[in-house]
């Protein structure tokens, strides 16, 4: 009940909701200003010479980081390079964490050398060439074909490489198989199935939703919107943002929830408050759209569902479809204030990219693994929890992770934007109103605020 | 009224009863024939409001989880209020007594450094006549207008420049300034503290600051021990600048701390913080402050009698 | 605030006048006087009026993600002036001003002259149950509030479906109210104090001979004692009006129940938070902050000169 901030989606997003936190967006220093190119501090290549020498010094590291019990994954990195010494940092959960590595940029000290930065956050840190550039570091030459393209395209732009991959949360739909066969409806894997099962649903059953739409949820809205093949966000790396909430494919995803929304077909509890909660293990919704991180999400708040639940690939607007967006999830960035960028680097590739830690990371602190060698793990995809009825829910997270479209990008102020979703979009979907109407304001107001920060608006 | 108090400046309102009451010579007090059962009753009848919610907080920290969500209210189920206890006191490894540690330090440091700062400088704008006295004070008074927010901001940011932030000392920091502490010390030095007693002394050949530590301050304890009382209480309770200031879950107040463990819950933890837990450290936290005040009720019946007396 | 406790007006009372060419034994004073301020005075300076200062100074700014930095002079004071989100805040902020207020301070002031005019039995457990709510912190006051509300699982809910009614909507239409109420609830026995200790300050001859004359307890309350509190119900007043204006809590915490309810600027102190914690604006924020801190000034100032010249003509 007591979120501190409006931005609970980030929170979600790494974590599979292991630890929830206020995510009080401390954001009160804006990054420095330096203006221009958004490239990072880049990187000069390192040679094998230069990584064994950085690897053999005696170094002090500092990891923030909010992933319960990593120190798991960083002991391994330990008693690997046994000179280097990392110390793990829990500064705060997203935003917060965010606000203090401002603050700590401006001052000029107190930066971490690795800090774990959530994908859609990444390029408010190129604004001030905050992150250093990896890709010339040891180890990274390789890398791209290890990830799903649009896994590698979250974290790389152009040539440069700004942060390691840990988690993420490509969508899908977990539904009460009990309650779908009671009602009489089958799992639907099109909207337009979706829609008349939401009101077969609702005639059979007055005091339970199909879904429930979150008000305050714009992480989820985004995330069916990257889904329907949208790009309502671009950031040019430098000084001008592109911001198209009204296009086709974003405007045809807000015009069918409308539909939902006005006709009482879907409940419009805000998520992650102690009501949505109950509603979730109550059965008052039936179903819950969310990403790979939900399903160990919901084993530990639903328990009284277990063997209920399934997982489904996310609803499509075209039958045959497969297409997917990706809600949530995180990686580890060198900060470019640094005094060790070479061991830094190795730390946020070692822990995320070699085999046991990146399993453990999988299969222990339950991370959805990025690494197309984990995603391809039979001792993770053959994973049979009894919460989901014996089914392979991994296997279907996987298929999602591969359909997941190529081509996003975020705003470098995306903190702003979904607290603004809250603001406009929300009343409009609590009050079962004009939500298309909302879209646009919605997306005015992105661009004021883009303006008024002195961005070029396209 | 909600935040104000929340400043240690406008929080010691309720201390000018007491100290007025005290520090006033003049008292009384009728026979206790007019008694009305038909007005007691009444005043009965409107208490469950002030205590329905304290009521209810009992109950529920008798819950489970389950039972919580699933049980009528305001009556009680299974009794599960140990199990909820020892959830309270082992969660994310015993970090409820860190906060509560955390809360007392505070707590006591700000309302001990700020009862004596308001004390010793209330005594000089009573007692002084001195250039800029009057000024001085009259900027003291103002400030109690201004509004958290407008501080609240720029003290983090230059808390941030000297790194201060996600400190101890940034909370207990500001909590030092008791404006009204000082309004409340300059009245009641100006009543407690007779000068010729003071003249007395200085015939006698003491220094000023001696005459201030050996004479006056045992004259002013029962108002320093309302300043620090009350100071006590709106630090124990303060949310907004821990909320601002810190960052690390091992130096929050229980203040702090219980509303993440209720947004942990809420965002359902995995199990590892229940909404169960938040309403039992709720009650817990609560109940220091709650003997304190019972224990401070004599503190104002002695107050406000010993003025009864006098009359 | 000086004038709103009568005997804070009087002059200090030190013994001698100031004078030029002071003796070395009012000099001596004089320096212990100074050490004895100083340290507040420090403490004060570093905490209040360096910050204060410094958020004046940055109000006059603007900081742009890209730009950077550029001296505006009282531009942003002039956006907050047509800010619609700063202004409906202030507005909400004065409804609950003029409503809650009242009910708060009347309540708390007849259960005060029922308290000190002995009518009652019990009277320390009532004064006691009264107070208690005080002494818990806003953060759980609100959280309780929030169950009891709950559309689900909340009693009140309960009872009304039970008794087949519709459900309160305590956390949507009558938001503003819930919060009303979390705050009368919290405050009534603080203020209630206050008023009781002025009302044992009366000097009983002020009106032991009109219940002499037969004159009602009711009579008496009306005439003589709410009269001779008049300061302490006016140091409660202004607290009000801090305290109204200030509101922060409350809707901070409840917004996570209800985020389309309570949006980014629902209250002017919320707003002033949100534009520095969420949108990085602290320069706005600034302006914000102290726009409202001058409305509260200037409110509190009415209420005191309103309360004088009533006092004059009386």
């Amino acid at each position: 009940m007591f979120e501190i901030a409006s931005t609970p989606l980030s929170r979600r997003a790494a974590l599979a909701g292991l630890f929830g936190v206020s995510a009080l967006g401390l954001a009160a220093c804006a990054g420095s200003n330096s203006g221009g190119g958004g490239n990072g501090a880049s990187a000069t290549p390192v040679s094998s010479d230069d990584f064994a020498k950085a690897m053999d010094t005696d170094t002090e590291l500092t990891f923030w980081t909010w992933v319960p019990d990593i120190q798991k994954e960083v002991d391994l990195f330990q008693a690997k390079y046994p000179k280097v010494k990392v110390k793990v940092v829990n500064a705060g959960q997203g935003l917060d964490q965010y606000t203090a590595l401002r603050t700590a940029l401006k001052a000029g000290k107190g930066a971490p050398d690795v800090c774990q930065i959530e994908y859609q956050y990444i390029s408010s840190f190129l604004i001030g060439k905050n992150l250093l550039d990896l890709s010339g570091m040891n180890g990274f030459g390789d890398l791209e074909s290890q990830y799903p393209e649009w896994v590698w395209n979250q974290v790389a732009r152009d040539a440069a490489v700004y942060a390691v991959p840990q988690d993420t949360g490509p969508m899908g739909m977990l539904y009460r198989d009990d309650l779908l066969k009671a009602a009489g409806v089958q799992a639907p894997t099109t909207w337009d199935e979706f829609a008349t099962a939401a009101q077969t649903y609702r005639t059979a059953s007055t005091n339970s939703y199909l879904t429930d739409l979150p008000p305050n949820q714009a992480g989820q809205m985004i995330g069916f919107m990257w889904a329907n093949g949208a790009k309502p966000f671009a950031y040019d790396g430098d000084k001008t943002v592109t911001v198209d909430l009204t296009g086709t494919e974003a405007k045809q995803v807000v015009e069918f929830w409308q539909g939902l929304v006005q006709k009482d077909l879907v409940a419009v509890d805000p998520d992650f408050t102690d009501q949505w909660y109950q509603g979730l293990s109550a059965g008052t919704y039936a179903s819950w759209l969310t990403a790979a991180w939900g399903p160990v999400f919901l084993q530990g708040t639903a328990k009284n569902t277990s063997g209920n639940w399934r997982a489904a690939q996310l609803p499509q607007f075209t039958a045959g479809g497969k297409a997917t967006g990706n809600w949530g999830g995180s990686t580890d960035a060198v900060i470019s204030t640094t005094k060790n960028p070479v061991a830094a680097a190795e730390l946020a590739r070692w822990i995320n990219v070699e085999r046991e830690p990146a399993m453990k990371l999988a299969t222990e602190q339950f991370l959805f693994p990025p690494l197309n060698s984990v995603l391809q793990d039979s001792s993770f995809v053959g994973q049979t929890p009894e919460f989901y009825g014996g089914q392979k829910v991994n296997e279907v997270f996987v298929e999602a992770s591969q359909n997941v479209n190529t081509d996003f990008e975020w705003l470098p102020f995306m903190d702003t934007v979904y607290s603004s979703y809250t603001d406009v979009m929300g009343p409009a979907i609590t009050n079962r109103g004009d939500m298309v109407g909302a879209l646009a304001q919605w997306e005015t107001k992105i661009k004021d605020f883009a303006t008024s920060q002195g961005f070029t608006v396209k | 009224m909600s935040t104000a108090p929340t400043t240690a400046g406008t929080a010691t309102g309720a201390a000018a009863a007491p100290l007025a009451a005290a520090a006033s010579t003049r008292r009384r007090r009728g026979s206790t024939d007019r008694r009305s059962p038909l007005l007691t009753v009444l005043v009965i009848l409107v208490l469950p409001y002030f205590l329905l919610p304290l009521y209810w907080l009992v109950v529920a920290s008798t819950k489970d989880n389950g039972q919580l969500f699933s049980t009528f209210g305001l009556w009680f189920d299974q009794i599960n209020l140990v199990s909820n206890l020892q959830q309270v006191f082992t969660a994310q490894g015993g970090i409820f007594w860190t906060w509560i540690g955390n809360t007392l330090l505070y707590s006591v440091v700000s309302a001990v450094g700020a009862a004596f700062l308001a004390t010793a400088a209330g005594y000089a704008f009573a007692k002084y006549t001195f250039p800029a006295g009057t000024a001085l004070f009259s900027v003291v008074l103002g400030s109690i207008m201004v509004p958290t927010t407008a501080l609240a901001i720029p003290t983090y940011l230059l808390f941030a420049g000297v790194n201060l932030t996600d400190t101890r000392w940034s909370v207990v920091l500001p909590s030092l300034v008791s404006p009204f502490g000082v309004y409340l010390m300059r009245v009641y030095a100006a009543d407690a503290v007779d000068t010729q007693l003071l003249e007395a002394a200085r015939v006698d050949g003491a220094g000023e600051l001696r005459i201030f530590f050996s004479v006056a301050l045992r004259l002013l304890a029962p108002g320093f021990i309302t300043v620090l009382l009350f100071t006590l209480v709106a630090t124990w309770n303060n949310y907004f600048l821990p909320l601002i200031m810190l960052s690390t879950p091992e130096k929050y107040p229980l203040t702090v701390g219980l509303a993440q463990w209720q947004s942990a819950a809420a965002a359902g933890s995995g199990g590892q913080v229940l909404f169960s837990s938040v309403i039992t450290g709720s009650l817990v936290s609560i109940v220091p402050l709650v003997v304190a005040f019972l224990y401070l009720q004599k503190y104002w019946q002695a107050g406000l009698s010993t003025g009864g007396v006098k009359g | 605030m000086t004038t709103s406790v009568r005997t804070a007006a009087a002059p200090a009372g030190s013994p001698a006048p100031r004078r030029r060419g002071a003796s070395p034994a009012l000099r001596r004073q004089h320096r212990a006087a100074y050490l004895l301020v100083l340290p507040f005075m420090v403490v004060f300076t570093a905490m209040l009026v360096v910050p204060l200062g410094y958020a004046a100074y940055l109000s006059l700014y603007r900081e742009q993600l890209i730009g950077g930095v550029s001296f505006v002079g009282v531009q942003n004071y002039v956006d907050a002036l047509s800010d619609p989100a700063f202004l409906s805040g202030l507005v909400r902020v004065a409804l609950f001003l003029v409503v809650q207020v009242p009910i708060m301070l009347g309540v708390a002031l007849v259960i005060a002259l029922l308290l000190d005019s002995g009518v009652l039995y019990a009277q320390r457990f009532i004064r006691l149950a009264v107070f208690l709510p005080y002494a818990v912190p806003g953060v759980v006051a609100t959280l309780m509030w929030g169950y009891l509300y709950g559309p689900d699982f909340g009693p009140f809910a309960q009872m009304a479906t039970g008794l087949g009614l519709p459900k309160p909507p305590f956390l949507s239409s009558w938001m503003l109210g819930s919060i009303m109420n979390i705050v009368t609830w919290s405050f009534v026995g603080y203020n209630m104090i206050i008023m009781f200790a002025a009302l044992r300050g009366i000097p009983t001859e002020l009106y032991e001979a009109a219940r002499v004359d037969g004159a009602s307890e009711l009579r008496i309350a009306w005439s003589v004692k709410i009269p001779a509190i008049r300061s302490a119900i006016l140091l409660t007043l202004i607290f009000s009006v801090i305290g109204s204006f200030q509101l922060f809590n409350e809707p901070q915490l409840l917004r996570t129940l209800a985020p389309s309810v309570i949006d980014t600027a629902y209250t002017p102190n919320l707003y002033a938070y949100n534009l520095a914690f969420t949108n990085q604006n602290v320069n706005y924020s600034a302006a914000v902050a102290f726009l409202l801190a001058l409305v509260i000034a200037v409110l509190s100032y009415v209420v005191q000169l309103s309360a004088q010249r009533k006092e004059r003509r009386s």
